[in-house]
């Protein structure tokens, strides 16, 4: 067996210059680096880790700022619903009282216009009376008596055509209609005006409806002599002239 | 490899001193190992590239068998533990290069790695508790077993060199036997059985050497008990 001391004693030292070689230029510098990756990552946990507590904090604030906007906006909501509320109320007010406002002026206006209408009215009114008093007193017979209309009746019986006249005259119940009961004296005047057409003591007939004047009445027509039938004539005179005005 | 596995081959001589190829083949693996780390460590960062993962790996690795043995940094023992896992891994595994005997098939390298495991564990041992108690430690459990103690102390360094030795001296003559009785590619898969040999003699050697450190440096004494009252 040979054992080489010289061997031996290099084969230690070339161990240990390893050693020192390996020492220095592999395990510590890799060691160093693990170290200082495990220290950059104790350190990017720990500011994530503050990044965590800020971002919960943040959101924390960001919480309560919520709930103070939320508070907020419920708040401006009442009171603006309140305002609304109020300025509702307001307008109603108002619009009641520029109603109530309209509905006495249109009131005001309609009893105005009524009132000119009716004072319209009664000038139109007073305008016709004024007409038909005017008409009809034109046509009074001169003199309006019991005279005057047995004049008008023997001239309207005069100026009937021939044929008519014969056909009134010729009828069956020959009368006089007079509004009221004849005098003696008022007989005798009848008669006389009568007689030209060969009517002699014809019966009377009373009628309040004629007013005044005298008719001639038979079963052929009569002869209209009297107030009423004037009258008559005169609105229907009034009325045509009214239709026909445009 | 030579006819006798404690023949020293010397190469050239320096004066009076003779440089075997033990000791040449040793230089080479401490001058790859040596460059290649100064190589592979020129451009740390914090983001690693493929390198420096492979480099990190192995420095957790052995970190984290450190810290499974003992107690406290695993920083003081690094060095120590890691150079020899990758020196007698290295010097196993070079016997693939042709025409190369790997420094851990002569007993002088083995010889040499047992001694400085043997220095290191009483280095350790007397700066972890002191001279007295370092001392005491061999009196424990009791004082009948230091004399066993003190054997055990040279007979189980003595066996890490022998356990290396004769593994990977074995291994090599295996595959030279076999290679000169068949064929060129009938040793590969020895080559490939002594490559995990290598592998595993490395890892039991520093393993051995962390648990030895770690007997020295840890106490086992029962914790002191509070007087009573």
């Amino acid at each position: 067996m040979q054992f080489d001391w010289i061997t031996f004693g290099l084969q230690i030292v070339n161990v240990l210059v390893l050693l020192a070689i390996l020492r220095h230029f592999l395990f510590r510098p890799v060691a160093g680096i693990i170290a200082r990756r495990q220290a950059e990552t104790r350190a990017a946990m720990d500011a994530a880790e503050k990044a965590k507590s800020d971002a919960l904090k943040a959101t924390a604030l960001a919480q309560q700022e919520a709930e103070k906007t939320a508070a907020a906006r419920h708040d401006v909501l009442t009171r603006a619903q309140a305002d609304a509320e109020e300025q509702r109320k307001q307008l109603l007010e108002a619009a009641r009282k520029e109603a109530a406002a309209i509905l006495a002026a249109a009131r005001a206006d309609a009893q105005k216009t009524a009132r000119d209408a009716e004072a319209e009215t009664l000038r139109r009114a007073r305008d016709l009376a004024e007409a038909i008093a005017e008409r009809a007193l034109s046509a009074l017979p001169v003199p309006p008596t019991v005279e005057g209309y047995a004049a008008r009746l023997a001239e309207t019986i005069g100026a009937l055509p021939e044929d008519r006249r014969a056909a009134l005259l010729g009828g069956k119940n020959l009368r006089v209609i007079s509004p009221h009961p004849l005098s003696g004296n008022d007989r005798k005047i009848i008669d006389a005006a009568l007689k030209p057409f060969g009517i002699a003591a014809a019966e009377v007939q009373i009628d309040p409806a004629l007013v005044a004047g005298l008719d001639l009445s038979s079963s052929t027509g009569t002869v209209h002599n009297s107030l009423t039938h004037d009258l008559t004539r005169i609105s229907e005179a009034l009325k045509d002239d009214h239709e026909t005005r445009p | 490899m030579s006819d006798s596995p404690f023949a020293v081959s010397t190469v050239f001589s320096i004066g009076s001193i003779g440089i075997s190829q033990t000791v040449v083949t040793t230089w080479a693996i401490l001058a790859v190992l040596g460059v290649g780390s100064f190589l592979a460590t020129l451009r740390l960062s914090v983001k690693p590239g493929p390198v420096q993962e492979v480099l990190e790996l192995v420095v957790t690795a052995i970190d984290d068998q450190i810290k499974a043995t003992i107690s406290g940094d695993p920083g003081r023992f690094r060095a120590l533990i890691g150079t020899l896992l990758l020196f007698i891994l290295a010097a196993n595994w070079s016997s693939l290069i042709p025409s190369v005997e790997p420094p851990t098939a002569h007993l002088e390298t083995d010889a040499a790695l047992a001694v400085i495991v043997f220095v290191a564990t009483i280095a350790y041992g007397l700066r972890a508790q002191g001279v007295w108690g370092y001392l005491k430690s061999f009196a424990r459990p009791t004082w009948v077993m230091i004399p066993l103690n003190l054997i055990e102390q040279v007979t189980r360094s003595f066996s890490l060199m022998v356990r290396l030795f004769g593994n990977v001296m074995s291994g090599v003559f295996v595959i030279g036997i076999v290679l000169s009785l068949a064929g060129l590619l009938v040793p590969i898969p020895l080559m490939a059985l002594d490559l995990l040999t290598g592998a595993v003699q490395a890892y039991i050697f520093a393993i051995l050497a962390l648990v030895f450190i770690a007997s020295a440096v840890e106490t086992d004494a029962p914790p002191k008990k509070d007087p009573p009252a």
